[in-house]
């Protein structure tokens, strides 16, 4: 049983950080809250369905073409509606939030409902981990977890455009001076930070159907780990995901399955008490509040 | 003196409106409102077996009231009720739009979720407009009917929670004594309908049949991921899983079952496993799967022919076989009771409709209809004595056998693949 769920809770922080990957990124870099995010995430999933079933495509086009769109759909949000609020907190929250909803709203308007959305799993088959089954998609997310990670951190230490997302995300103005576009970086973060969530939509998926509401529930398990981990902060983001990934699968093991859900709030209101800017956050304007 | 002829005439006026009584034939047509999540399977193919149904008793030249033939018009609208955290305001209003708006003389199918139902019930009784219910299942909307007159309105065509346990505790019982198993654990939906049967059931297991309820896990809807659960019921030794789901997502928790190779029969209700696009949507892998279908006629049977009529028409008008276990037969069934009800009233009063309703008594596609005090139809296990619901396997090549109840079943229940009799 133990086994089982250290298996299982390990598995569970990597979706959650998965989840969380995209959100955090694009947050870090340009300060924008993507509430269209769960959103993104959903669409990714329908996007890929619709190019498997209705066009008849193979997956592998379908699905790059997918986060190719995301990725593309995000920055056109970001040129048109973002641009125009950007550094209006309230009215990035606003509307990042209604975009999702107009996109979440407009599936279920279309349709979009029934058990055979599903995307096909990249590897059709059990695993015996000691004493304990694991189907070879979840062993495919751990992998493609620790691939993301590892990528966002050579892509942010070693490539000119990653360097750009990082002078931004130090300093705005200074970056400016050395001739960093802002906005072009901005954009850039917000469709890179989609495309992380499209890819995490790709493997996860699989294991469910691809629901609606499932992007309300992305967005609340994204925003748990980012509030927790500290908004930005990479560190954070894995240390949270692998803190709440846990609780909730021990959570469900010996309590209820139904209390899962919780342990997400409780670790927001949690955290906002004790540390408002998350374990790893460096917002000083916070700390300096309490 | 003009002000007195004023008077008198308004007066006048307002008599002969009073006067005209509420059931008099003055319609060109009867409107049937169709009030469901019409976005979901059951609501949209419930709709399609009310328009059916329609167009079969138009194209015969309609109703006989009044001496004269009317034909019936369908009116439907989406109230979204099956939405997760189960919007009931919006279902309401929705509700109440159409009945303000299209004036229907009955509704059919009805809200889909019985917290919907429930709170609706107030409102049909207002407005007295009768309501052959053919989705939502909490047997106490019969509780309200049977305790107040008011609530004479409300009549459910569909099967309801007490009755669905029958047919699980039936499974049980042949599983029980066929292959000793004893152990059961139990994931239902937190929706009111599926609440209550999980109740009802655990009393029934733990009382009448003694096995013992080794777990029971209550999930929100939407949720996708049951691994956690499945483990648990794996490591208490549960011989038995009883699922009781409707919402899309339930789908996935027999594909992590048989991924996760949990060693115990699966025998519940999954809606997206009922129809026969399933084996095809999950890959193949439900085989040995036990789920049930709510009313007889959503699956055919070629030992009661009219479910099998029912069941190709519909595949022969919509080029697609009823993927729904339950809603549409009941909703098809609800459509030919209100003609005979008004035929027999030989009025559109709905007063006079609700006793015509009520005394009932015909076959149908699902079996013998008669009306309980609760307005609920009768369920049992013999299609000529009552309506019928049933309990199919999925085979290893893709087929659903009726295993339950006898009267009906192809074949008798094996156990999936790699698993072992407890005898």
């Amino acid at each position: 049983m133990l086994e089982g769920t250290l298996i299982y809770g390990f598995i569970n922080s990597v979706i959650l950080m998965l989840v969380a990957l995209g959100f955090s990124v694009t947050f870090g870099i340009s300060g924008v809250a993507n509430f269209a995010y769960g959103a993104l995430y959903v669409m990714t999933g329908f996007l890929s369905w619709l190019g498997l079933n209705a066009l008849g495509l193979p997956y592998w086009i379908a699905a790059p073409a997918a986060v190719v769109i995301t990725a593309a759909v995000a920055a056109l949000i970001y040129w048109f509606i973002l641009l125009r609020v950007r550094g209006l907190v309230v009215s990035e929250v606003i509307a990042t939030f209604g975009v999702g909803l107009a996109i979440l709203e407009l599936f279920r308007y279309l349709g979009f409902i029934g058990f055979e959305y599903t995307l096909p799993p990249i590897i059709d088959a059990s695993v015996m981990i000691g004493d304990t089954y694991v189907d070879a998609q979840r062993l495919c997310i751990v992998a493609t977890g620790i691939l993301l990670a590892a990528f966002l951190w050579f892509f942010t230490h070693y490539t000119k455009t990653g360097l750009a997302f990082r002078g931004i995300a130090q300093d705005e103005r200074t970056a400016l001076t050395l001739g960093i576009n802002g906005d072009k970086v901005a954009a850039l973060s917000v469709a890179f930070g989609a495309g992380y969530g499209a890819l995490a939509a790709l493997v996860i998926l699989p294991l469910g159907t691809i629901a609606v509401n499932e992007g309300y529930n992305v967005l609340v398990n994204a925003l748990a780990v980012c509030i927790v981990g500290g908004l930005g902060s990479t560190v954070g983001i894995i240390v949270a995901s692998f803190l709440i990934g846990f609780a909730q699968i021990l959570t469900a093991t010996y309590l209820e399955t139904s209390w899962m859900m919780l342990v997400s709030l409780v670790a927001i209101l949690a955290i906002l008490v004790i540390k408002p800017s998350g374990l790893f956050g460096h917002q000083k304007q916070l700390e300096e509040r309490i | 003196m003009r002000k007195f002829t004023c008077l008198t005439a308004i007066a006048l006026l307002l008599t002969a409106l009073f006067l005209v009584p509420t059931g008099a034939v003055a319609a060109d047509k009867i409107v049937i409102g169709v009030t469901t999540s019409l976005n979901f399977l059951e609501g949209k193919e419930a709709n399609n077996a009310v328009k059916m149904a329609v167009e079969e008793i138009n194209a015969k030249g309609g109703v006989k009231v009044g001496g004269k033939m009317l034909p019936f018009a369908v009116e439907s609208i989406d109230i979204r009720d099956a939405a997760p955290g189960v919007p009931v305001p919006e279902a309401l209003l929705g509700m109440e739009k159409l009945i303000l708006e299209k004036k229907p003389h009955a509704l059919v199918v009805g809200p889909f979720r019985s917290e919907a139902l429930l709170a609706g019930m107030d409102m049909l009784s207002k407005h007295k407009v009768p309501l052959l219910g053919t989705i939502a299942m909490s047997p106490k909307t019969e509780a309200k009917v049977a305790k107040d007159p008011k609530y004479k309105y409300v009549f459910r065509v569909s099967l309801d929670a007490k009755y669905f346990v029958g047919y699980i505790a039936g499974v049980m019982g042949f599983l029980g004594k066929e292959f000793g198993f004893n152990k059961v654990f139990i994931m239902n939906q937190d929706v009111a309908w599926a609440r209550a049967t999980a109740g009802i059931m655990t009393k029934i297991l733990k009382g009448k049949l003694k096995w013992e309820v080794v777990g029971h896990e209550t999930f929100p809807t939407g949720a996708s991921d049951f691994a956690p659960a499945l483990m648990k019921a794996k490591m208490k030794g549960a011989q038995v899983i009883m699922p009781v789901f409707d919402m899309p997502q339930s789908g996935i928790l027999v594909k992590q079952w048989k991924g996760m190779r949990i060693p115990a029969v699966m025998a519940g209700f999954i809606s997206p496993l009922t129809g026969p696009g399933a084996w095809k949507t999950f890959d193949g892998k439900i085989g040995g799967v036990l789920n049930a279908v709510f009313e007889l006629g959503s699956i055919p049977s070629a030992k009661y022919p009219p479910s099998k009529t029912f069941y190709d028409a519909y595949l022969a008008k919509y080029g697609k076989p009823l993927e729904a276990g339950h809603g549409p037969a009941p909703a098809y069934a609800s459509v030919y009771l209100l003609k005979d009800a008004i035929e027999k009233a030989n009025s559109l009063d709905p007063d006079a409709i609700v006793d015509a309703l009520r005394a009932t008594d015909v076959q149908s596609v699902m079996g013998r209809i008669k009306f309980t005090k609760g307005n609920q139809v009768i369920y049992g296990k013999d299609p000529n004595k009552q309506a019928l619901g049933c309990f199919f396997q999925w085979t290893d090549d893709g087929k659903r056998l009726i295993v339950y109840p006898s009267a009906i079943a192809e074949g008798k229940i094996k156990l999936p693949a790699g698993m072992k009799s407890a005898k």
